[in-house]
């Protein structure tokens, strides 16, 4: 692996609806490694994956690939090399899980005869081989998020920007999808809510609080129990790849015996 | 399913010109349709003149209305959008009106009703979005839909305004037209009509894999490179073209865009290089047969198409209404 990053952000910041949600932030993503964003809800991880994803435009800074400003990539260049598990519904009615793999295949101007044949495997890798041509508004919440990860599999673009891509998953799937991803050396920028995941996958985790990057690094090094007290409000310590809780839920009062 | 669409369609077609309240036998038709000289010339005149330009006219109409209805769907990603909810029809109607009434003759010649229909289109339907729109927010279908009524109420409340106080003569006219009704459709009013049916035919299919990325939702449209404003500029202007020449020829048309998309999806599934030629050939079918049936039912006397699509709409559209509720 490289230690060239792949992707640059540069002093970002960027509004939604008149509010910052993410201010001068700065942070550069290494080929072929898995980066994990980490903070308390509203710390500002999905708008920054928003950005990454194009579906909004910055205040100020940029995001670079390959050294190159995302303004200078068309829409559709951009998706060929960075592809995204998103949150948000769609209106389903009249599509099935195969079609939906398909749908992301088609932007890609992949041959007929290739689509399917990439449907099939994705849908297989995900489980999904059995409910290929069912109604997809009948899939459970987990089966539709295996779906669309199936879709970015069958893409497989350079950089997977995955939003809380655990979410409805069982244990087996969200092993085995974030274990594929791993597998196939790409490079990932993740949003975690599930610690013990992020210290289990990435190489380098980026801890996000109002806005602002607070902390980086491997993940024994940043998630102490102070990063734990002071971001999350619990008492507990990492140990290995799980969270081991070793008091009552904290409030903001609270003070943190153990550390001090 | 596509090719016996297509048969289905030509049969309506054949049925829409064949039958009617004037009585003519099966060699009367033949000659007819023949152009032979031995065809009585009143009966010709009526086929000719009056009904084929009115089954063309209505296929053409449905046609358009369901591809509006359908687009508006997917853009919107709202089971419910069709031009007739959103208001955009009655937009197009209470400028038609408005223009028919207090304009001099000359201004709405040299303008034309569609043209003015489609500002009323436009207008209504900039509102109907504006309303719904929340700054960095997602469109709530519900909101969007209850938008579109008030919208569609105000327009209709300025219609019955202008024929309140309009020329007697005039809001005669006017009145017939409103309730949806292609009788004494012309020839010359089809040429537009077919060009626009066609260039947005065109623009829909072209932009077929984009739009099936939009049904996913704009994040995951976006993360795929669709540019879903741009999707939606489209689909502003083709609706507005499409209601506004509706509107101008048949007057108020409402539901085929609400209900007719669904069916189609029921047959054929939601990727769009399929869904839009089985939906545009389902809202001809369907146009000519409900308005064949409205010639027919009562004859001599003729019901008004608006009135009973309107009929006919009902118990589909609860069923949208329950999946919907179902969904959320």
């Amino acid at each position: 692996m490289s230690d060239e990053p792949i992707l640059e952000i540069c002093d970002l910041s960027v509004d939604v609806g008149g509010q910052p949600y993410v201010r001068d932030l700065s942070l550069r993503v290494k080929r072929g490694q898995f980066h994990g964003l980490l903070g308390p809800n509203g710390a500002g991880k999905t708008t920054l994956l928003r950005v990454l994803y194009r579906a909004l435009r910055p205040q100020a800074g940029e995001v670079r690939l390959h050294g190159r400003a995302q303004s200078e990539y068309s829409p559709i260049e951009w998706s060929r090399h960075v592809g995204a598990l998103v949150q948000g519904g769609g209106l389903l009615a009249g599509l099935t899980p195969a079609d939906i793999v398909e749908i992301g295949l088609t932007m890609r101007d992949i041959p007929c005869e290739k689509r399917r044949e990439a449907t099939q495997d994705a849908l297989q890798l995900v489980g999904l081989q059995d409910k290929a041509n069912q109604d997809a508004e009948s899939l459970s919440g987990g089966e539709l998020q295996r779906c669309y990860f199936a879709q970015l599999l069958a893409c497989d673009p350079e950089v997977y920007v995955l939003d809380e891509p655990t979410n409805h998953l069982d244990l087996h799937y969200q092993l085995r999808l974030l274990d594929e991803v791993r597998r196939r050396g790409r490079t990932a920028i993740v949003s975690f809510h599930d610690l013990g995941l992020a210290a289990r996958y990435c190489d380098t985790v980026h801890l996000m609080q109002e806005g602002r990057l607070v902390a980086e690094g491997m993940p024994e090094d940043v998630l102490t129990r102070e990063v734990l007290y002071h971001h999350y409000r619990v008492d507990g310590v990492l140990e290995g790849h799980s969270l081991k809780l070793e008091g009552p839920v904290l409030d903001r009062t609270s003070p943190l015996q153990a550390a001090e | 399913m596509l090719p016996l669409s297509v048969a289905v369609l030509l049969l309506a077609m054949a049925a829409g010109v064949l039958w009617g309240t004037a009585e003519i036998t099966w060699s009367e038709r033949l000659a007819i349709l023949l152009r032979s000289e031995d065809a009585p010339r009143g009966l010709s005149m009526i086929v000719w003149q009056w009904r084929i330009p009115r089954v063309l006219a209505v296929g053409m109409i449905g046609a358009g209305l369901t591809l509006a209805g359908l687009l508006m769907q997917t853009a919107l990603r709202n089971p419910m959008a069709d031009p007739y909810l959103m208001g955009v029809s009655s937009g197009a109607s209470a400028a038609a009106v408005g223009a028919i009434i207090w304009f001099p003759a000359s201004v709405t010649q040299t303008l034309g009703v569609p043209l003015i229909a489609f500002l009323g289109a436009a207008a209504a339907f900039l509102l109907t979005m504006s309303l719904s729109t929340r700054r960095g927010r997602s469109l709530d279908p519900l909101v969007v839909i209850l938008a579109g009524v008030a919208v569609s109420l105000m327009f209709q409340a300025l219609t019955a305004f202008f024929l309140y106080v309009g020329d007697p003569h005039a809001t005669r006219n006017a009145m017939g037209w409103l309730m949806g009704t292609a009788a004494g459709t012309d020839w010359h009013e089809l040429p537009l009509l077919l060009a626009i049916l066609v260039i947005s035919l065109i623009l829909a299919l072209r932009t077929a894999s984009k739009l099936d990325a939009t049904l996913l939702g704009d994040e995951r449209a976006q993360s795929l490179g669709v540019n879903v404003g741009r999707i939606r500029v489209l689909v502003f202007f083709v609706t507005i073209a499409l209601t506004g020449i509706a509107v101008a020829i048949a007057g108020i048309v409402g539901f085929v865009g609400l209900i007719l998309p669904h069916m189609a999806r029921l047959l054929v599934g939601a990727r769009h290089r399929v869904l839009i030629p089985q939906a545009v050939i389902l809202g001809a079918i369907t146009l000519i047969l409900v308005d064949l049936a409205c010639r027919v039912l009562l004859a001599p006397e003729e019901l008004p198409l608006g009135v009973l699509l309107a009929l006919l709409a009902a118990p589909p559209f609860i069923y949208i209404l329950r999946g919907m509720a179902r969904v959320r």
